[in-house]
C-alpha cells in the first residue's frame, strides 16, 4: 500500500524557503587537493600569476621534457608520482603543443591512480588546435579558449 | 560553490537588480500564443522579472502587456472587460489601451483631458512564432525581434509548450548546460520514450557512461560538448548550444526533432520553462505532436486549464518506486521534463550554492556563471550590450555527429551548430 507524507517534511514540499532553515548545517569538507600544471612557457607565466592568490590545497607548478618531474613555482624539483599521492584533481594548462609529452605522461599517471583531470586552453587563433590535440587524450574536461581568470574561477568552485 | 554575494547577484532579477536589468535587455517569452487565442478574449496574468502584468489582445487584433492593476485604485484589471479596443476596470470603468494609455474614465467630464495624463506602465508584445515576446527593457535599446530557428520554420514543424517550475531561474538552466546527468537521471528514457528511442547516438551513449567534455566559448554564450567512445578511431559528440541569458538546445537523436529550452524568471522562487521541439526540413508528424502533448520528450503532461505539471511537489512527482527498482525510471520519477524538476525543486527555491561541492566536470556550469556575472557587471558599469543580444547570436542549433579522433569538434560541427533554413540537423 502506498504511504502517504504525514509531516510536512516527509514530502517534497519541504524544498521551501521556510522548511531550509532545517537543513543540517556544518562547515564544508575540506578543500580538494588539487595539482595545477603549465605545460609550456607562456602557460607558466599565468599559473605563477594565479598561484600567488590565497588557495588551500593546490598547489602549483610547472614541467618541461617527459614530465617525470615537476618544478614548484619556488623553483623546487619534485617527482611527479610524489605530488600526485592523495590528489583528487589535475589541471593541465597549455598554450601550445609544447608540453605534449608531458601532457600523455601526467595524463597516464592521473588515470592509473583515479585523479580526475581538467585542461585549459590558454589561447587563441591558429595555436589552439595544437594545444587541444595535447590536451584532448588527457583531460576529462576542456575549456578553450581559456583566460587566466577561468582557471582561478575553476579552481574556487572546486575548493582548491 | 560561489560566494552568497555572487549567488544573490545571479538570482534575483526583480527591478533595479544587475541580473534583472541584464534580462531586461532581451526579448523574452512572456506567454504562449494560445494563452490569446483571439481578438477580445479572456487577459492573462503574467508575471515576469517580479512584475506584475496582464496580457490581452484587443478587438484589432492588436496584443498588449500592460500593468496588471488599475491607476485608480490599484484592483487588478484581470477582473476587467475585453472589449471594443480596450480593457475596462470592473471596479469603476476605467479602461486603458494596449499601449496602458487610459483613454475613458466614465466619471470625468466627455469633454475633460484628465484620461489624457493617465497611462500604466507597458511592453510591447509580439508574436514571433507560438510565443508572445516582451521586452522590459528601455525603449531606445530595443534590440531586433528572435531569431531562433524554432520560431522561425513554418508553423507545422515546431511546436512550443511550457510549464511552471517551482525554483529559481539559474537552477533550472544548469541543469540544462549540464550533460553528465543524461547519463544517469534520463538513461531510461533512451530506450523508451518515442521522442528519443531508436537512434544510433543511444548506443554510443549507453556505451560510455564516463563521456569527456569540452566547453568552447562563442561569441552569444558557449558549447558544451560530450564526448564518447564510438567506432573504432572514432568520437560520438554531442553538442548543446547555450545562448545567454537562458536559450538551450538538446543535441538531436536521429530523425527525431530537435528540441530545447528557454527558461524566463517568474520571480525569484519560480520560472517559467518553454520547451520547443522543431524539425528544420519537415512537418512534424501526427504522432510526434500527440507524443509532444502528452508529455513525452522532454515535453510535461500538465494539469488541465493550466501549466503547472500533474506530477509536482504536492503529490511527490508520482514517484515510482517499482519503476525506479525495475530501471524504467532511474529515479522513479515518470518523464524528462518532471526528472528534471522534480530534483532542480528538491534544491530549495533558491539554492545555496555556498555549500555545494562541484567538481572539474562542472566546466560548463563554471564557465556559464561567470559570464552572466562579467555581462552583468559590464552592462552595470559601461553599458556593455551583453551576447545573445544580436539575434545573429540566435542563429544556433545543437548537433550529435561522428568525428575521427584527430578531428577537433569545433572544426567538425562548424557549420553543424548553425542555423541553416532548409537544411535538415546534424545528427545520429
Amino acid at each position: 500500500m502506498q504511504m502517504r507524507p504525514v509531516l510536512l517534511n516527509s514530502c517534497a514540499r519541504a524544498a521551501s524557503a521556510a522548511e531550509a532553515r532545517f537543513r543540517i548545517d556544518v562547515p564544508i569538507a575540506p578543500s580538494r587537493a588539487t595539482r595545477v600544471v603549465a605545460l609550456d612557457e607562456e602557460s607558466e607565466a599565468a599559473v605563477r600569476r594565479v598561484a600567488e592568490q590565497d588557495w588551500h590545497h593546490a598547489r602549483f607548478y610547472s614541467v618541461g621534457g617527459e614530465g617525470l618531474e615537476l618544478t614548484r613555482v619556488d623553483g623546487a624539483t619534485v617527482p611527479l608520482v610524489d605530488e600526485l599521492d592523495g590528489v583528487d584533481a589535475t589541471v593541465l594548462v597549455a598554450s601550445s603543443d609544447h608540453g605534449a609529452e608531458a601532457a600523455a605522461t601526467i595524463g597516464a599517471a592521473c588515470t592509473v591512480r583515479g585523479i580526475m583531470t581538467a585542461g585549459l586552453v590558454l589561447t587563441t587563433g591558429a595555436s589552439v588546435a595544437a594545444a587541444l590535440t595535447a590536451l584532448r587524450p588527457h583531460a576529462r574536461v576542456l575549456l578553450v579558449p581559456a583566460e587566466e581568470e577561468d582557471l582561478a574561477e575553476l579552481l574556487r568552485a572546486i575548493r582548491a | 560553490m560561489l560566494r552568497t554575494e555572487i549567488n544573490e547577484l545571479l538570482t534575483q532579477t526583480g527591478p533595479g537588480t544587475r541580473m534583472g536589468d541584464l534580462f531586461r535587455q532581451y526579448w523574452m517569452p512572456a506567454l504562449l500564443a494560445e494563452e490569446l487565442p483571439e481578438n477580445d478574449c479572456a487577459p492573462v496574468r503574467v508575471k515576469i522579472l517580479s512584475e506584475r502584468l496582464l496580457a490581452f489582445r484587443d478587438s484589432d487584433g492588436r496584443y498588449g502587456l500592460i500593468d496588471e492593476f488599475c491607476a485608480h485604485r490599484g484592483v487588478s484589471l484581470w477582473f476587467g472587460r475585453n472589449e471594443e479596443s480596450g480593457i475596462r476596470c470592473a471596479y469603476h470603468g476605467w479602461k486603458y489601451d494596449v499601449t496602458g494609455q487610459c483613454v475613458e474614465v466614465p466619471s470625468e467630464p466627455e469633454t475633460g483631458n484628465f484620461c489624457a495624463n493617465v497611462k500604466l506602465r507597458a511592453y510591447p508584445l509580439v508574436k514571433v512564432g507560438d510565443i508572445l515576446w516582451t521586452y522590459l527593457g528601455d525603449p531606445a535599446q530595443q534590440p531586433p525581434l528572435p531569431e531562433f530557428e524554432f520560431v522561425r520554420v513554418p508553423d507545422e514543424q515546431t511546436y512550443t509548450s511550457k510549464r511552471w517550475q517551482e525554483c529559481n531561474w539559474l537552477q533550472a538552466l544548469e541543469g540544462g548546460i549540464d550533460s553528465s546527468h543524461v547519463t544517469f537521471l534520463h538513461s531510461g528514457q533512451l530506450n523508451s520514450d518515442p521522442l528519443f528511442k531508436g537512434s544510433k547516438g543511444n548506443d554510443y551513449n549507453k556505451g560510455d557512461l564516463k563521456p569527456f567534455f569540452e566547453v568552447a566559448d562563442t561569441d552569444g554564450g558557449l558549447l558544451i560538448a560530450a564526448r564518447r567512445n564510438a567506432e573504432e578511431g572514432e568520437y560520438y559528440w554531442r553538442v548543446t548550444p547555450w545562448v545567454m541569458p537562458s536559450f538551450t538546445m538538446v543535441p538531436p537523436r536521429g530523425d527525431h526533432p530537435v528540441h530545447g529550452h528557454i527558461w524566463v524568471p517568474i520571480d525569484d522562487e519560480n520560472c517559467w520553462v518553454y520547451t520547443f521541439d522543431y524539425h528544420p526540413v519537415r512537418p512534424l508528424t501526427d504522432d510526434e505532436l500527440s507524443h509532444m502533448h502528452a508529455g513525452y520528450g522532454v515535453h510535461s503532461e500538465n494539469v488541465p486549464g493550466t501549466y503547472r505539471p500533474m506530477a509536482n511537489k504536492d503529490n511527490d512527482y508520482l514517484m515510482d518506486r517499482e519503476a525506479q527498482r525495475r530501471g524504467e525510471q532511474f529515479s522513479g520519477v515518470k518523464g524528462i521534463a518532471i526528472q528534471d524538476a522534480s530534483l532542480q525543486e528538491s534544491m530549495g527555491p533558491i539554492v545555496d550554492r555556498t555549500k555545494e561541492r562541484l567538481v572539474a566536470t562542472d566546466t560548463g556550469i563554471i564557465k556559464a556563471r561567470q559570464k552572466l556575472r562579467k555581462a552583468a557587471l559590464a552592462l552595470a558599469e559601461q553599458g556593455v550590450t551583453p551576447p545573445g543580444v544580436d539575434p545573429e547570436h540566435h542563429r544556433v542549433r545543437s548537433a550529435a555527429i561522428v568525428l575521427p579522433h584527430e578531428q577537433p569538434f569545433q572544426e567538425g560541427v562548424a557549420e553543424a551548430v548553425v542555423a541553416r533554413p532548409g537544411v535538415a540537423q546534424t545528427t545520429v
